[in-house]
C-alpha cells in the first residue's frame, strides 16, 4: 500500500469510529427524551387513575377531582414540547405517525386539555352525574390520541417474555 | 284539576254528544307524557339492542376501519388459518338476512348452521351463543330486523386448506361444540348466574381471551388465560384472577369501571379491539349487569400465564 492509500484508509477508519460513537451518543440522548416524555404521560395516567378511584370506589375525595383535572390540563400544555424530538425507535411505544401528522397530534393534545379544563369547571358544581359524564369525555380525548399515535400496551416493547 | 274551557263538577264529559276536543287533547297529552314511564316494559327491539350490546355490539360485523355501514359485514378477521370476512346481518333482502325465518336465525345462532344447511366457521362464536335463551335470540333478531338494511355482498373466506373445507366442520363441531342453553347453577347467587350468562353466552369473552389448539378449538385448561394470537392478530390479555399475570389485583369496582370507560386501575386506557367492544357494547350495559360479569370473572380459576406479543 502507498502512503496515500494508508492515510486514506486511516481516515476512513477514524470516520467510521466517529460515526459509530455519534450514533451511540444520539441514542443515549434520545433515551433521555423518551424517558422524560414517558413521565409526562405517566403523570396524566396517575391523575386519571386517581379520578377513576374516587368515582368507582365512591371515595370521600370529590373535592380532589378539581385538583387532578387541573393537573391534567396543565400537563397537556407540556405534551407538544415533550414530543418534539422525533424518536420512535428503541424503548418507546410512540408511533412515527406522531411526527408525520404533527398538527393532528398537537391538536389532539389541545383537545384533551380542553376536556380537562371543562372537568375542572364541572368538578366545582358537585353534580356527580355531570362530573361522571365529563370524566368519560376526558377519557375519550385520551383514547383519541392514543389510538393513532401509541402502540397498544399489549404490543408494547415492555411486554417482553 | 280543572281544564280550561271544560265544565267542572256540573256535567261530566260523558254527557257530551262527542268528546270535547280539549278532553281528547288532554288525554293524548297525558298519554304522551306517561309513555316514557310505561317504558318499564321494554319492547323486543329494545331488549334485542341490549342483547347486542352485551355481545360487544357485534362489532365484528361492522367494518369500522373502512367506514363500513353498521352491521353490513365485510370486516376482515385475520386468524392463524387465514382471513374470514364478517357477514351482512342487516335485514337487506338480497345480501343480508332479510329473508331469514325465525328458525333460520335460531339455527344460525345456536347451532352454527346457515339457512342453506352450510356449517359456519367458528370464527362466528356460535359455540358461545348456543348458550343463549331462545327469547334473547328472538329479541336480538327483532333488533337486527329494525336496523337500516344495507345491501353489501358477503366476501368469500380466504382460509388455507384444509381449514377451508366446510365438511371438516362436522368433525370440528363433534370435538368442540356443545349445543344448548346455559343452565343456571342452584349453588350460586342470582348475581353470579347473571354474570355467567352475560360473560359466557353473550359477551363470549372466552373466545378472544383463550389460546387455541392446532385445530382452532379453545384450549379449555387455559380458559380466559389470554392469547398472543387473538382475533385480527391482536394480543388478548389474561383475565383470570391470577395476581401476577392476570387481573387478580382488580376489584369488582375496577372491572366495572373498565367496562364502562376502558380505563384500567393504573389510569391507562385500553386500545384495539377491546376498546371497540366496550364502545359499541359493554359501556351501555346497566351497572348491575357489569357488576354481575365482574363477580363471575373473579370466581374463575386463576391461571398463571404471562402473555407476550409474538414476534411478527
Amino acid at each position: 500500500m502507498t502512503r496515500v492509500q494508508r492515510t486514506m484508509w486511516g481516515c476512513l477508519v477514524v470516520l467510521v469510529c466517529l460515526g459509530f460513537s455519534l450514533a451511540v451518543a444520539q441514542a443515549q440522548e434520545d433515551e433521555a427524551f423518551i424517558q422524560y416524555r414517558q413521565k409526562v404521560m405517566a403523570s396524566n395516567g396517575a391523575s386519571m387513575g386517581a379520578i377513576g378511584d374516587i368515582l368507582k370506589n365512591k371515595l370521600p375525595y370529590q373535592g380532589h377531582i378539581l385538583i387532578h383535572a387541573q393537573d391534567i390540563q396543565r400537563m397537556s400544555t407540556a405534551i407538544p414540547d415533550a414530543f418534539k424530538k422525533e424518536s420512535a425507535a428503541g424503548e418507546t411505544d410512540a408511533k412515527p405517525e406522531i411526527w408525520k401528522e404533527w398538527d393532528k397530534f398537537t391538536a389532539a393534545a389541545e383537545a384533551m386539555g380542553k376536556e380537562a379544563a371543562e372537568l375542572a369547571q364541572v368538578a366545582q358544581s358537585g353534580n356527580m352525574e355531570a362530573i361522571g359524564a365529563q370524566v368519560k369525555k376526558l377519557g375519550e380525548a385520551c383514547s383519541n390520541c392514543h389510538k393513532p399515535y401509541r402502540k397498544p400496551k399489549e404490543e408494547s416493547y415492555k411486554n417482553k417474555p | 284539576m280543572s281544564l280550561p274551557g271544560s265544565c267542572c263538577g256540573t256535567r261530566s264529559a260523558m254527557e257530551h254528544a262527542s268528546p270535547h276536543p280539549i278532553m281528547v287533547f288532554s288525554v293524548l297529552l297525558v298519554w304522551l307524557v306517561a309513555l316514557p314511564a310505561w317504558g318499564d316494559e321494554p319492547s323486543a327491539i329494545q331488549r334485542g339492542k341490549a342483547v347486542l350490546q352485551a355481545a360487544g355490539g357485534c362489532s365484528c360485523h361492522t367494518d369500522d376501519k373502512r367506514s363500513g355501514a353498521f352491521l353490513a359485514g365485510g370486516r376482515p378477521i385475520k386468524t392463524p388459518f387465514g382471513t374470514v370476512y364478517s357477514t351482512n346481518i342487516t335485514p337487506a333482502p338480497k345480501t343480508g338476512i332479510g329473508t331469514w325465518s325465525d328458525t333460520d336465525f335460531l339455527k344460525a345462532m345456536t347451532q352454527g348452521v346457515g339457512p342453506d344447511g352450510v356449517h359456519y366457521f367458528p370464527v362466528f362464536p356460535y359455540t358461545s351463543f348456543t348458550r343463549m335463551t331462545e327469547r334473547d335470540v328472538q329479541d336480538l333478531q327483532a333488533y337486527l330486523f329494525s336496523v337500516p338494511p344495507v345491501e353489501h355482498a358477503n366476501k368469500p373466506t380466504e382460509l388455507r386448506f384444509p381449514f377451508s373445507w366446510r365438511a371438516g366442520l362436522v368433525v370440528w363441531k363433534w370435538l368442540n361444540f356443545q349445543p344448548g342453553t346455559l343452565q343456571p347453577r342452584p349453588d350460586q347467587s342470582a348475581e353470579w348466574n347473571r354474570g355467567a350468562y352475560l360473560a359466557t353466552a353473550l359477551g363470549h369473552c372466552v373466545q378472544c381471551h383463550t389460546p387455541r389448539n392446532l385445530l382452532g378449538g379453545l384450549r379449555a385448561k387455559m380458559a380466559y388465560a389470554g392469547s398472543a394470537d387473538g382475533p385480527e392478530g391482536e394480543l388478548a390479555p389474561n383475565i383470570t384472577p391470577d395476581e401476577a399475570t392476570g387481573i387478580g389485583t382488580w376489584s369488582v369496582a375496577d372491572i366495572v369501571w373498565f367496562l364502562q370507560t376502558g380505563f384500567k386501575p393504573n389510569g391507562d386506557d385500553t386500545q384495539g379491539l377491546m376498546s371497540v367492544v366496550i364502545e359499541n357494547g359493554f359501556k351501555h350495559l346497566p351497572e348491575e349487569d357489569l357488576r354481575a360479569i365482574a363477580v363471575y370473572l373473579r370466581t374463575l380459576p386463576p391461571i398463571r400465564n404471562k402473555v407476550v406479543k409474538k414476534d411478527k
